[in-house]
C-alpha cells in the first residue's frame, strides 16, 4: 500500500481503500492504519492533527501535560479524539473508529483491509 | 474539473425542491476586503487599530492554536480565513453537504461606539451584496444574506433594515445577542417597528462581547470554553424571558425571533417555568396569553448545536414534548468547528419533524427564500 | 393537607429573626451598630406587597423604627418564631422533619468582616432557638450558614458547629463574585466534606455587591426575575464541573436550594456532547460531565418546578438525567411561593413521590427514616 520511506514518523498517508480511504500513520515507527471517516457526524478524519492526550501533572506550570504524543487523532470537524493504535477513546470507548492491521514487509507498509 | 463543476457556464433551467435551509453560515471577508466599504471616516482608523494587534481570543476551542475554532478543512488554498470563499463553501456547504439554501450570517464584529458599531454593519451589508450576492458568486441563487443591524443605536438600525429590506436575497434581520439591556427594553423597539413592517425576522447571534457583556454570568466569568460555551444558553434564555415578560410581542404582533447557536433543549423547561410564574403572578405582566404561546408563535431556534443525550429516546420524546417542529430551523455553523451535517441532523429528528425543521419552517419564516432552485447536476440530497 | 400516607421531609423551611432589634441582639460591637440591608428590601419586590404567606407572621408583637419610618407596632417576621412555624408544619402540614435554611443578607455584603460576624449571630439563633430549644426541636435540623468572602472564618465556623447532632448542613449564598469551581473556594469544600455535611446554595435576599442577576442586566419585572435567578445554579454547576471540584472531592454532597433541577436535563446534555472535545483542557474532571451528578448534586423542589402538576409525562422527565434521585421536596415556608405535597405532578409513581418526599432527604442527611404523622 505505501512503502515505509514514504511515511515519515509523524506522517501519515490516506490509501484508496473502500469508499473514504485509510489512512496509514507512522507513530516513532510504528505503523497504524484507521478508517477516513469519523463515527459522529462523518468528517474526514484523517485531515485532523495527530497529537497526544492531556494528563494532570502538577509538576508542570498549569497543571497538566502532554502524554503519548502523537498517539491520537483528532477529527478536523469537532476534535474528538482516539487512539490509533486501537480506534477507541478514554471517555467514550463505545464509539471507537475502525483500525486495520498494519504489518511492515521489507520496505513495504501493508494494510489488511 | 472541480472548478467546472461548480461554475458551469449557464445555469440549468431544471428546477429543484428545497429540501435544506442552512439559517446558520458564516461567511468572512477576505483580507482588506471590508476595509472600502467601510465609511471613509472609520477606514484608517479600524486600520491603524489592527496594525499590530494580535490575536484577541481568551476562551479558545479544542486545539485552537491549530484549528482557530474552524473546521480545519475549511481554509481556503490562497492562506485566507474558513468562509472566506464563496466557491468553496459552495462546495462544501452545497455540493457535499448537501445544503440548498444558504442565509448567510456574517460576523464581523463590532465597534467601541455606537457610530463604529453601525459603521461595521454598514459595510458588512454592502460588501455581502457585492461579493457574495452578486451574480457572479450567487450564480447557482444558493446565497441570501442578512440585514446586519447594531443593536448599539436602535435609530440607525432602523433605517439600514429600511435601506437594505426589499433586496430580493436580503432574508433577514441579523443582532448580536450580548448587548444590555436585554431585548424587552423599549429602546430597541425601532428595530422591530422596521423588521416587522419589512417582513423581516430578526436573528440573533452570539459574539462575544467585551467585559460585562461577554456574556458575564450572575457570579462572574467561566473558566473555560467549555463552561462558557454551554451556559451561553442562559443569555438566550433570559433574551427570551425578556422578550415574553417585556410584551415585546403585544407590541409587535408579527416579530419573529430566531435564536442561532443558542441551542435549544432548555426551551422545553423554560416554558414551563415561566408557565408556572405566569400562574401565579400573570395580570402584573399585562401579558394576553400564556409565555409558551408566545414562544411557539414568535421564537425560533436553530438546530446546531444539536446536544444529545446518551439514550437517543429522551431526546426525542423532549422534542414532541417541546413541539420542535414549531420551534426549529435546520442550521450548519459551517466553517466553524462546531458544524453539523444535515443528513446526521435529519436522521435525529423524529420522522414528523424532519421535514418541517429541514426547510418547511424555515420557507414561512423567510419569506424570499423559494421553495424551488436551479438544479445543480451532482449535488448530494441528503435524506 | 397533611393527607400525605408517608414520611415528609421539609428539605426548605426559610427561617429569620423577628426583626432587626432581635439580629442585633445577637450582634457584638462595632458590628452591632453597623448599617446592613434588611432580608426585605423594596428591590425587586413582589408588586402586590405579598412577601409571605398568609397566617406565617409571629404572633408577638414589637414595637420598633422602621428604617427612615415612624416608630410602628409589627409582627414577628415570618419564620422566627419557633413555636408557630412547629405548629404550622408539623401539626397542619403534615411535615415530619424540617431542614431550616436562615434567610440572610450577609453573604453579599462588601464588608466580609460585617458579613461574618452576622453569619455567626444567624447560627447561634437557630442553635439556640431552634435546635436546641422549643417544643419541635426534634423535628428541626438546621443549615449553617458561612461567609464565601471570608474562607478562613467559614472553616472555622464549619468547624465551630459541625458536631452539633442537629446540624445537617452549610449554606451558602447563590451569588458570588466567582462561580464555585474557582480554586479559592477549595478550603469551603475540604471542611464541608470532612464535616461530612451537604452544603446548600441559597439566594441571599436583601441587597447588596452582586453582579447583575442576569447576563444581560436587571429584569423589568418581577416575573422574570423570580422564574430566572434560581437558574443561577446552572454556571456554578458547570463551572464546578469543568474545574474537577467533584473530582478532588468525591464526598462532597450540593444542594440547589432555589430549585429549577429542570434545567440540569439540557444543559447536562449540552455539557456532555459539548464536553467530549474540550475534556482535553480538563484533565483534572477526565469523566463524561454528567458522571459527576449521582451524588454530588440534589435540588430542592419548588414551586416553579417541574412540567406541571397535570402534565402525565412528568414521571418520565422526572427520570431523564436521573433527577428523580436528585430531588428533595421543599416547601420555601414560609415565602410566598410556599408550596405543599399537593402540589407535586400527579404522572410521579410511587416510588418516585417516595423518593422526593423523603427517600433522597432521609439518604442525604442521614436522618432515620421518619415515622409517618399520621400512622
Ligand atoms: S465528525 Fe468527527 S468529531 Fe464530529
Amino acid at each position: 500500500m505505501a512503502t515505509v520511506d514514504e511515511i515519515a514518523p509523524g506522517e501519515h498517508k490516506v490509501v484508496p481503500i473502500g469508499r473514504w480511504g485509510v489512512g496509514v500513520y507512522n507513530v516513532d515507527g510504528r505503523f497504524y492504519a484507521i478508517a477516513n471517516y469519523c463515527p459522529h457526524e462523518g468528517g474526514p478524519l484523517c485531515s485532523g492533527r495527530t497529537h497526544g492526550l492531556t494528563v494532570v501533572d502538577p509538576e508542570r506550570p498549569g497543571g497538566a501535560a502532554e502524554s503519548r504524543a502523537g498517539e491520537f487523532i483528532y477529527c478536523p470537524w469537532h476534535q474528538w479524539g482516539f487512539e490509533l493504535a486501537t480506534g477507541t477513546t478514554a471517555v467514550k470507548p463505545e464509539w471507537s473508529i475502525r483500525t486495520y492491521p498494519v504489518r511492515v514487509q521489507g520496505s513495504d507498509v501493508i494494510v489488511t483491509a | 474539473m472541480t472548478i467546472e463543476m461548480q461554475r458551469p457556464k449557464t445555469l440549468s433551467t431544471e428546477t429543484t425542491e428545497v429540501r435544506v435551509v442552512d439559517s446558520d453560515i458564516h461567511p468572512t471577508p477576505k483580507r482588506g476586503e471590508l476595509t472600502p466599504f467601510l465609511p471613509a471616516k472609520f477606514r484608517s482608523l479600524f486600520e491603524n487599530r489592527a496594525t499590530g494587534a494580535g490575536s484577541p481570543v481568551y476562551y479558545d476551542a479544542p486545539d485552537f492554536a491549530h484549528s482557530f475554532a474552524m473546521r480545519t478543512d475549511s481554509f481556503p488554498a490562497d492562506g485566507n480565513f474558513a468562509g472566506s470563499d464563496p466557491d468553496l463553501m459552495f462546495r462544501q456547504v452545497v455540493m457535499e453537504a448537501g445544503c440548498d439554501v444558504l442565509i448567510l450570517g456574517p460576523l464581523n464584529g463590532g465597534g467601541q461606539t455606537e457610530e463604529e458599531h453601525h459603521a461595521v454593519t454598514q459595510a458588512t451589508n454592502a460588501w455581502q451584496d457585492a461579493c457574495w450576492l452578486d451574480s457572479e458568486h450567487n450564480w447557482h441563487q444558493r446565497y441570501r444574506g442578512s440585514i446586519v443591524a447594531a443593536m448599539e443605536h436602535p435609530e440607525a438600525a432602523a433605517r439600514e433594515i429600511e435601506h437594505w429590506a426589499g433586496h430580493p436575497c436580503m432574508s433577514q434581520v441579523l443582532i448580536g445577542a450580548e448587548l444590555r439591556p436585554a431585548w424587552g427594553d423599549p429602546q430597541y423597539d425601532p428595530v422591530w417597528e422596521a423588521a416587522t413592517r419589512n417582513g423581516l425576522p430578526v436573528a440573533c447571534h452570539l459574539g462575544r462581547g467585551q467585559h460585562n457583556e461577554l456574556p458575564m454570568s450572575p457570579v462572574g466569568f467561566m473558566t473555560y470554553n467549555h463552561d462558557l460555551m454551554v451556559s451561553y444558553s442562559m443569555l438566550a434564555a433570559n433574551q427570551v424571558m425578556s422578550l415574553v415578560f417585556d410584551g415585546v410581542f403585544d407590541r409587535f404582533p408579527d416579530l419573529q425571533i430566531v435564536f442561532i447557536e443558542h441551542a435549544f433543549n432548555w426551551l422545553l423547561p423554560l416554558m414551563w417555568r415561566m408557565d408556572a410564574v405566569h400562574a401565579k403572578r400573570g395580570p402584573e405582566n399585562g401579558l394576553k396569553r400564556k409565555p409558551s404561546e408566545y414562544v411557539k408563535d414568535h421564537i425560533w431556534c436553530t438546530t446546531q448545536p444539536l446536544d444529545m443525550p446518551e439514550d437517543k429516546l429522551e431526546f426525542t420524546r423532549a422534542l414532541e414534548w417541546m413541539e420542535a417542529d414549531k420551534l426549529l430551523l435546520f442550521s450548519s455553523d459551517y466553517p466553524h468547528w462546531t458544524f453539523d451535517d444535515p443528513q446526521w441532523v435529519r436522521k435525529h429528528l423524529p420522522l414528523h419533524m424532519q421535514d418541517k425543521i429541514m426547510y418547511q419552517n424555515a420557507l414561512e419564516v423567510f419569506k424570499n427564500v423559494p421553495s424551488t432552485v436551479p438544479a445543480l447536476p451532482g449535488q448530494k440530497r441528503p435524506l | 393537607m397533611g393527607s400525605e400516607s408517608q414520611p415528609v421531609v421539609d428539605a426548605s423551611v426559610h427561617v429569620f429573626f423577628a426583626n432587626d432589634a432581635d439580629l442585633r441582639g445577637y450582634l457584638h460591637e462595632p458590628f452591632k451598630s453597623r448599617g446592613y440591608p434588611d432580608v426585605d428590601v423594596a428591590w425587586f419586590a413582589p408588586p402586590d406587597g405579598v412577601r409571605y404567606a398568609p397566617g406565617t407572621e409571629a404572633e408577638a408583637e414589637t414595637t420598633g423604627r422602621a428604617f427612615g419610618g415612624a416608630v410602628s407596632t409589627v409582627k414577628g417576621h415570618p419564620g422566627s418564631d419557633p413555636e408557630l412555624v412547629g405548629r404550622q408544619l408539623f401539626e397542619e402540614r403534615g411535615v415530619d422533619v424540617a431542614v431550616l435554611h436562615p434567610m440572610s443578607n450577609a453573604g453579599i455584603l462588601p464588608d466580609w468582616h460585617l458579613g461574618s460576624a452576622i453569619f455567626a449571630g444567624y447560627n447561634r439563633m437557630l442553635v439556640e432557638r431552634w435546635l436546641d430549644s422549643g417544643t419541635y426541636a426534634d423535628r428541626f435540623r438546621g443549615t449553617i450558614r458561612v461567609n464565601p468572602n471570608d474562607i478562613d472564618g467559614a472553616v472555622r465556623e464549619i468547624n465551630r458547629w459541625k458536631d452539633h447532632p442537629r446540624v445537617v448542613q452549610i449554606g451558602l449564598p447563590m451569588q458570588t463574585q466567582h462561580p464555585y469551581g474557582r480554586p479559592y473556594f477549595r478550603p469551603l469544600w475540604r471542611a464541608a466534606v470532612e464535616a461530612g455535611l451537604p452544603v446548600a446554595v441559597h439566594i441571599e435576599m436583601g441587597v447588596g455587591i452582586t453582579h447583575p442577576p442576569t447576563p444581560s442586566g436587571i429584569t423589568r419585572t418581577f416575573s422574570h426575575l423570580t422564574a430566572y435567578q434560581p437558574m443561577t445554579f446552572v454556571w456554578h454547576l458547570l463551572n464546578m464541573i469543568a474545574e474537577g471540584v467533584f473530582e478532588e472531592f468525591p464526598e462532597l454532597r450540593i444542594v440547589w436550594a432555589d430549585g429549577a433541577a429542570d434545567m440540569l436535563t439540557p444543559f447536562i446534555w449540552r455539557m456532555d456532547s459539548f464536553g467530549r472535545p474540550h475534556l482535553e483542557q480538563t484533565p483534572w474532571a477526565p469523566k463524561i460531565p454528567s458522571a459527576y451528578l449521582a451524588e454530588h448534586v440534589y435540588f430542592v423542589h419548588g414551586a416553579l418546578d417541574g412540567p406541571g402538576a397535570d402534565a402525565e409525562f412528568a414521571d418520565e422527565w422526572l427520570r431523564m438525567t436521573g433527577k428523580e434521585d436528585h430531588l428533595l421536596f421543599g416547601s420555601s415556608y414560609p415565602d410566598w411561593q410556599m408550596h405543599s405535597p399537593d402540589d407535586l405532578p400527579r404522572a410521579w409513581t410511587p416510588e418516585q413521590r417516595e423518593k422526593v418526599l423523603w427517600r433522597n432527604a432521609a439518604r442525604l442527611y442521614g436522618l432515620e427514616t421518619p415515622v409517618p404523622a399520621s400512622a
